[in-house]
């Protein structure tokens, strides 16, 4: 390679560079980011859906939709990542956000709630009570860094846990692929899932979580509003997340 | 081939040679910089950090080994024999390169999981489920660490050239003694230098390892997934495993360049 090529190389590759961090993040016209527990992937859209309906024709509003583990998700707004609402099941999260230096703006709690139940896959052998402290199964449950492990110690205490998922989703797709035998899984998921079902016959049993939401921008605060309103409420409820907990 | 000392060297290749170390350096000295010195030692002596460590030491040592014993004939046979389809078998080695980790992952499970194509028969036949077990992690890091080792050694054997075993072979050496005797001993210090590649991208393994092998302290989880759980509950603790991540695998791979990759 000759010298002067080797330099135009270079050149280019700096210019390039340069470049592309300038076509980053445009804050004016990028959509609403809104962040949301893995556990809420489906209501969510539901509810995007419901509050886009509700704008005046003039306010085109572009929404995009991130589902992830709860403590991820706040690990990413800690970064500095840019979101415009936080949905999670652990309204304790906020308190860290805020300690972190996010500003939070508009907040509701008590949105729906959601227990655990044990599943399995649906055409796997009939399991009972006993099973799930039986070390020769294969049981899966969530990390107890995320809300729905923090809960599931607070329901089951010490299981043998084969592997501690970073997501509610995650349980649910290691049962789905019959990877493992049994699961503790939210209610919600389980009923949405054709794959699997309860174990044994569960009553909606407390600890159980209630889902919150903040707003991280201004433009945020209008959708975090409307999860307070009562057209939210009861497609929370159609989704299976009832608005007063189970006793 | 020797060095020509700085002064010679053309400054242009320098500077840009700088920025490209500048590069590798900046994040491993930032992370030594926001590093809980103060909390360290307690930091680093906890149980969880301690089996992380372990899990890991264990997992990619067992995967280096079987990568030197699965890997040296298939690059043995990519380099010297006329496979029908050598080309597709070559590709089919880089693949695990290419492949983000967690499909990797998600492959392996479709493949080796006790539903798998492959594994339901492992499952049926010997009781033998690899998800969730340490062998499970040792397979995904196997198959991760592979395509690095294969392609250092069969590049070596390609440029080493066949004459001396050619020599070797018409004074009489049948085709096994030539490997013995000839090919394998010239071929140590890509062997050296491709399994500490291999090694060092086992330590390092994440995606596939969380997928296929799922997380259990002590069994599966090694100190990438430690550090990843940590990271979003405990962000000093997930530094100090990074910072143990870091000293192992300098340890072993600061020798190891000096005594394989020999830089003159």
């Amino acid at each position: 390679m000759r010298p002067g090529t080797f330099v135009l190389l270079v050149a280019v590759t700096v210019g390039l560079v340069i470049w592309l961090t300038t076509i980053a993040p445009d804050d004016n016209s990028r959509p609403l980011r809104i962040l949301v527990a893995s556990s809420l992937s489906e209501v969510a859209s539901d509810l995007i859906d419901a509050w886009t309906e509700t704008l005046s024709s003039e306010q085109t509003v572009s929404v995009e939709l991130i589902a992830g583990g709860s403590n991820h998700l706040v690990a990413q707004l800690r970064d500095g990542a840019p979101a415009d609402a936080f949905l999670t099941a652990d309204p304790d999260l906020f308190d860290d956000l805020a300690a972190a230096g996010v500003a939070l703006g508009r907040q509701e709690t008590g949105l729906g709630h959601n227990h655990l139940v044990v599943a399995q896959p649906a055409h796997g052998p009939t399991r009972s009570p006993i099973d799930l402290r039986d070390p020769s199964l294969v049981l899966v449950a969530c990390a107890p860094e995320v809300p729905c492990g923090g809960t599931t110690v607070a329901r089951f205490g010490d299981l043998p846990v084969d592997s501690f998922e970073a997501s509610a989703r995650a349980v649910v797709t290691r049962l789905a692929l019959d990877e493992a035998d049994l699961g503790v899984a939210y209610a919600t998921d389980v009923s949405s899932h054709p794959g699997l079902v309860p174990a044994w016959p569960q009553e909606p049993i407390c600890p159980c979580v209630s889902y919150a939401a903040v707003a991280l921008s201004t433009a945020g605060t209008p959708f975090v509003a409307f999860l307070a309103d009562d057209r939210a409420q009861s497609i929370l409820t159609i989704h299976g997340f009832p608005v007063e907990p189970p006793q | 081939m020797t060095g020509t000392g700085l002064r010679g060297a053309p400054r242009s290749v320098v500077a840009v040679a700088a920025a490209a170390v500048l590069l590798l350096a900046l994040p491993v000295l930032a992370l030594v910089q926001r590093a809980p010195w103060s909390g360290l030692s307690s930091l680093l002596t906890r149980r969880e950090v301690v089996d992380a460590l372990g899990v890991s030491l264990v997992v990619s040592l067992l995967a280096a080994g079987i990568v030197l014993v699965l890997g040296t004939p298939l690059a043995w046979v990519l380099a010297r024999v006329d496979l029908p389809l050598r080309r597709l078998v070559r590709a089919l080695v880089l693949l695990p390169m290419v492949l983000p980790p967690v499909v990797g992952g998600t492959a392996l499970l479709f493949a080796l999981g006790r539903r798998g194509l492959f594994g339901q028969w492992l499952d049926r036949w010997f009781d033998l489920t690899l998800p969730f077990t340490t062998a499970g992690a040792v397979v995904a890091a196997t198959f991760v660490a592979l395509p690095f080792y294969v392609v250092t050694v069969e590049g070596a054997l390609r440029t080493s050239g066949e004459d001396l075993e050619q020599v070797a072979s018409t004074l009489g050496a049948g085709p096994v003694a030539v490997l013995r005797r000839i090919t394998l001993p010239r071929l140590l210090p890509a062997i050296g230098a491709g399994l500490a590649l291999a090694w060092a991208r086992a330590l390092g393994e994440f995606g596939a390892t969380i997928t296929f092998a799922g997380n259990l302290p002590g069994r599966t989880r090694t100190l990438p997934l430690a550090t990843f759980q940590a990271l979003e509950s405990d962000p000093e603790a997930a530094i100090a495993l990074s910072l143990v991540l870091l000293a192992v695998s300098l340890a072993v791979l600061i020798p190891t360049r000096d005594r394989w990759l020999p830089t003159r």
